[in-house]
């Protein structure tokens, strides 16, 4: 007998089959991943007019452009006719696609354009209604998300407080714009997709499992570089990690950084680029070079949009017990060259000395959920102890280490894996 | 390979000045050379002697050996897609310098870094190296196909595959590498665990 979904999340505690049950991931993969906004891309990856990236909505295969006039739209990437895919490259520039195997086209706005020998199709062929799945979509400050729910709230209404701690991360950037277009790095664990999610805001591993680059740190750079204030009792410490609804949660490092520059983790490049940067643009030197280091938030827009230190993390789910994890690297506008040279080589550090040891131990986890006599997976950090604040925007907010961001995924996991939910193209 | 407690790492970290913009074009530069066609180099037996050296030397785990090998002003380089791209303009799967590889060995050897515990076995399977034209004085560059096949308990075997590119000086009369670059053909993929030296 199969338990609901609203059985296996209880309040302190999350039955392990949420992690190793393919059923149940295949249902997520459309209910969460469709069922309400889903991050399909940046904008500035698209920036010119009939530019197109290859994406994925949950497993669907999707294709985001720019058309001629500049609009964004999602189309999934599946030709009307016998459902092969139209586009084959990850990325270019096109202002229509046309399907390699009986030649359909369609316009980069998903009309369909073009049947090779229609009059098979008598006088009955309803172009109108064949064009590809459109993907409702809205933007919100460059960052495009879509979904296939037609009742579902507008963008804004759904980021709710998320919003203005987004604002806050892009309004770093002097010019107050990111750009996505710096490469990324794609990593692959063998472990479910929500171990990600799980790990987003959780102040707790940091001083163990990544022990190692906090020991590198240490003894070869001393002490106060590259957080190293999660060394100590951290719920003791300023950071915290925030509720901010709908699943979206917020893990807020700043209280331990007073100035971000001179406790960067040194990069390749860090010492000839500052010269030359406070040689340069003078009192506009000390904001450049802080504007490069990493914000010190962790914000998580589910289900799956990781915002981590000046990057952005997309978890892309391959199978129950597979996820791809894409680092993009980005680039502050009104910043100058420099500082790209040195965020660019910032961005490397955690992907290489921190991610890989999380990764690590979520496979682990992936082999020990796997246990059927040891069924629960704990979430009950703070749960009893009171130390949570609510806001006046209704944000709860805790010590960095209370559960209370996992607690709160799984809140709006059950929300959408109950819900009914009337999924559709448009 | 010996797992220690220390990550201090192969000598202690200094200030790092060499990367720069004039260090970010001779690597487009480099790019450029790698393409050209190249020649089996006639004095080939140092050249390759030493290249399997360095391959043993990974395979083996010595990495403080191997750091040995290495320039002051040099660069290890594994890019995040097939072509390469402009390092100062893109990230990259690593772009280290001398000091960001001393991070990386004293981050390997502190007996915490979960990825390598247990350690990668690897084993280099080089093609026979071509030399191609440089405009730098001093600087030799051997191209050639690279097989790394890696082990990890837990997991089947796997080749990663691509071409290398050695840029080589005599320091003090001995063969160094100033700059390495590793090009995967599956760059641009999700790679699993790939937190060892190519």
């Amino acid at each position: 007998m199969r338990s609901s979904p609203a059985d296996l999340v209880q309040p302190h505690r999350v039955h392990r089959t949420l992690y190793t049950d393919p059923d149940l991931f295949t249902d997520e993969m459309t209910r969460l991943f469709g069922g309400s906004w889903t991050f399909l891309a940046h904008e500035s990856e698209v920036p010119r007019p009939n530019d197109y990236v290859r994406k994925r909505l949950g497993l669907r295969p999707v294709i985001v452009t720019r058309d001629r006039h500049g609009e964004i739209h999602a189309l999934v990437n599946r030709c009307t006719h016998r459902g092969a895919t139209v586009c084959r490259t990850d990325a270019g520039n096109a202002a229509s696609f046309t399907c390699p195997y009986h030649g359909w086209t369609f316009a980069n706005t998903g009309r369909l354009t073009g049947v090779p020998l229609p009059k098979a199709y008598g006088p009955g062929l309803d172009r109108g209604s064949l064009g590809l799945g459109r993907i409702r979509v809205e933007s919100y400050r460059g960052f495009v998300f879509g979904t296939l729910n037609p009742d579902q709230a507008g963008l804004v209404d759904h980021l709710g407080p998320a919003a203005g701690v987004l604002d806050q991360w892009i309004d770093r950037a002097p010019g107050r714009t990111v750009h996505v277009r710096h490469g990324a790095h794609r990593m692959v664990y063998h472990g479910n997709w929500k171990l990600a999610y799980d790990n987003s805001a959780d102040g707790y591993h940091p001083g163990f499992s990544h022990r190692s680059l906090l020991s590198m740190r240490q003894q070869r750079y001393g002490a106060g570089v590259d957080m190293q204030y999660v060394l100590a009792d951290v719920d003791a410490g300023a950071q915290t990690v925030s509720d901010l609804g709908n699943g979206n949660t917020f893990l807020d490092q700043r209280g331990e950084i007073p100035e971000y520059w001179p406790q960067a983790a040194p990069s390749p490049g860090r010492e000839a680029y500052e010269q030359q940067i406070r040689q340069k643009y003078g009192p506009d030197a000390g904001p450049f070079l802080e504007a490069a280091v990493g914000s010190g938030m962790n914000l998580n827009l589910f289900p799956n949009l990781l915002i981590i230190g000046n990057q952005i993390q997309v978890i892309e789910p391959l199978a129950i017990d597979r996820t791809q994890l894409t680092w993009y690297a980005t680039s502050a506008d009104g910043t100058p060259d420099e500082i790209t040279a040195i965020r660019m080589r910032l961005q490397e550090d955690f992907p290489s000395f921190g991610e890989p040891d999380d990764l690590a131990n979520f496979e682990e986890c992936q082999t020990g959920l796997g246990v059927p006599e040891m069924e629960w997976v704990l979430t009950d950090r703070h749960l009893t102890t009171e130390r949570e604040t609510t806001g006046p925007d209704g944000v709860v907010t805790g010590p960095v280490s209370d559960e209370l961001p996992i607690r709160a995924f799984w809140r709006r996991w059950v929300e959408l894996m109950t819900a009914d939910l009337k999924l559709a193209v448009s | 390979m010996t797992l220690l407690s220390d990550a201090s790492g192969p000598e202690p970290a200094t200030p790092s000045t060499y990367v720069d913009d004039a260090f970010y074009q001779l690597l487009r530069d480099d790019l450029v050379e790698w393409n050209a066609p190249g020649a089996v180099p006639d004095d080939r037996q140092p050249l390759e002697t030493f290249l399997l050296h360095e391959a043993w030397l990974l395979d083996q785990g010595r990495y403080e050996d191997w750091f040995g090998l290495l320039t002051d002003d040099c660069l290890y380089w594994v890019p995040a897609s097939p072509d390469p791209g402009d390092p100062q303009t893109s990230v990259t799967i690593a772009c280290d310098d001398r000091r960001r590889l001393g991070d990386r060995i004293g981050w390997l050897r502190t007996a915490k870094a979960w990825a390598q515990i247990p350690p990668s076995r690897t084993s280099h399977l080089l093609g026979a190296p071509v030399e191609v034209p440089t405009a730098v004085a001093g600087e030799r560059k051997l191209r050639s196909s690279v097989i790394v096949h890696e082990t990890r308990p837990g997991t089947p075997p796997r080749a990663l595959a691509g071409w290398c590119g050695h840029v080589l000086r005599t320091d003090d009369g001995a063969l160094r590498i100033v700059r390495k670059i590793v090009v995967l053909t599956d760059a641009d993929h999700g790679h699993r665990n790939l937190s060892f030296l190519l």
